[in-house]
């Protein structure tokens, strides 16, 4: 077989390999964008729950711009504004991510209303290396009130450091927000 | 007939035993290390490393005679990665928990050096069957030397075997093993060891099952060269009682001569 020849099949064989795998991944995506959009919803909802400690909340999703916070921001990225079944507003929660050489992270940051400050937060996506370093020994005992936010040593430091960041960032927010 | 079934039982069973991917070959020890830390998330990785096994296995078999010599491993990458990433977005869309306890290690199927070691050992010279056959005992065996080391690290590390966390379709529930809490939450005994669910743990673990294994090994080679050696001597004994005895009656008719 002449070489011309040769490269010919080779790059149509690679090609057709390639075309039905991207074919193959678009109708995966196609199959399942629905529900991997739904769980995401699901699990900021349930998020937002556990950190206004509320069985059912009424949120509203604003951009920041829409929200009127004009601020430059690295990692606060929508706004819920929280209300409980009465319509009596519970406080916001953002959204934020943010990542490192150790992996991303993706949080919901509750403020209360009253008194604008932090109330706890909840985490969306967790792929850093030391994902549960950072949860068990950060996180979570910072929603438990047992742990200030810049104690950040914890075995997990740099996630800690960049969840810290994230809440830092987010308070600024809601001052403007609230201001 | 029979013989083709006796094949397909033992290139199953070999995946599971003899060439158990994990425990004989030593492949695939990363994720093993890093998602043995329950017992439902071993049996989680296991099962998409199986789906993604059988898949790749199956297509590379049915495409070994198209693909160019030259171009068998980005191929096979492709395939692989394919794959991977259907059971990524199936898994993110339908089974969320699992997702997110397996986070990146569900991506580093695509560079498991068993997924890839079968595609180019076995797929691309066998049949479609023997390929899917192979696929699942190898697929088969690697969940099952994950379970294992899973059931060591939860039992011994968290003192309890938890599941519902993340197949949330079963309902909720802890057997209390080494350790029991109350309804309340108060700690009524505890004899865990939480050094077996980290990372060094899981080294502790793997080793002690490999030592198990080689040891169990040895013990039979031993025994096999001893009942070789035995055998040996046994012949050696009757060979010179048969000698003795012909020397003796050739004496004794070189006496009545």
């Amino acid at each position: 077989m002449s070489d011309k020849k040769k490269y010919i099949i080779t790059s149509i064989t690679l090609g057709a390999i390639a075309a039905s795998s991207g074919l193959l991944i678009g109708v995966t995506n196609l199959v399942t964008k629905d529900q991997i959009a739904k769980n995401e919803e699901n699990k900021i909802n349930n998020g937002i729950k556990e950190i206004f400690d509320q069985n059912t909340v009424k949120v509203e999703g604003f951009d920041l711009s829409e929200a009127g916070i004009t601020g430059d921001y690295k990692y606060v990225e929508y706004l819920y504004e929280v209300k409980d079944e009465n319509d009596n507003e519970l406080g916001c929660a953002f959204v934020t991510s943010g990542s490192n050489n150790y992996g991303k992270i993706s949080l919901i940051i509750g403020f209360d209303a009253a008194e604008k400050a932090f109330l706890n937060l909840s985490v969306v996506v967790n792929e850093q290396t030391y994902a549960t370093t950072l949860v068990d020994n950060y996180i979570n005992p910072l929603n438990n009130g047992k742990r200030d936010v810049d104690d950040v040593k914890c075995g997990a430091t740099y996630g800690a450091k960049l969840v810290r960041d994230m809440i830092d960032e987010a308070e600024a927010a809601v001052e403007e927000f609230y201001k | 007939m029979s013989r083709e079934k006796g094949q397909t039982k033992a290139n199953f069973l070999k995946g599971i035993f003899l060439e158990n991917p994990l425990f004989v070959s030593i492949l695939g020890t990363c994720p093993a290390l890093a998602t043995t830390k329950s017992l439902e998330a071993a049996i989680g990785m296991g099962l998409l490393f199986t789906i993604v096994l059988i898949c790749s296995n199956v297509l590379v078999s049915a495409l070994r005679k198209l693909i160019p010599e030259e171009i068998r491993t980005p191929a096979y990458i492709v395939i692989i990665a394919t794959f991977v990433t259907m059971v990524k977005m199936f898994t993110n869309a339908f089974l969320p928990e699992l997702y997110s306890t397996l986070g990146v290690f569900i991506s580093l199927i695509v560079v498991n050096c068993i997924v890839l070691g079968r595609a180019e050992a076995y797929a691309s010279k066998n049949t479609v069957f023997d390929s899917f056959i192979d696929g699942v005992g190898m697929g088969v065996g690697y969940t099952l030397a994950l379970m294992l080391m899973a059931l060591f690290r939860e039992v011994i590390g968290s003192g309890m075997i938890t599941v519902g966390n993340i197949f949330t379709f079963i309902p909720k529930s802890s057997l209390p093993i080494l350790k029991c809490v109350s309804a309340e939450g108060d700690v009524i005994y505890d004899y865990s060891i939480s050094l077996f669910q980290t990372p060094a743990g899981a080294f502790i673990v793997f080793g002690l099952i490999l030592a198990t294994i080689a040891f169990i090994q040895n013990r039979k080679k031993e025994l096999a060269s001893y009942r070789d050696r035995q055998e040996k001597i046994r012949k050696a004994q009757e060979a010179k009682e048969a000698a003795l005895k012909a020397a003796q009656t050739n004496n004794v008719e070189g006496g009545n001569k």
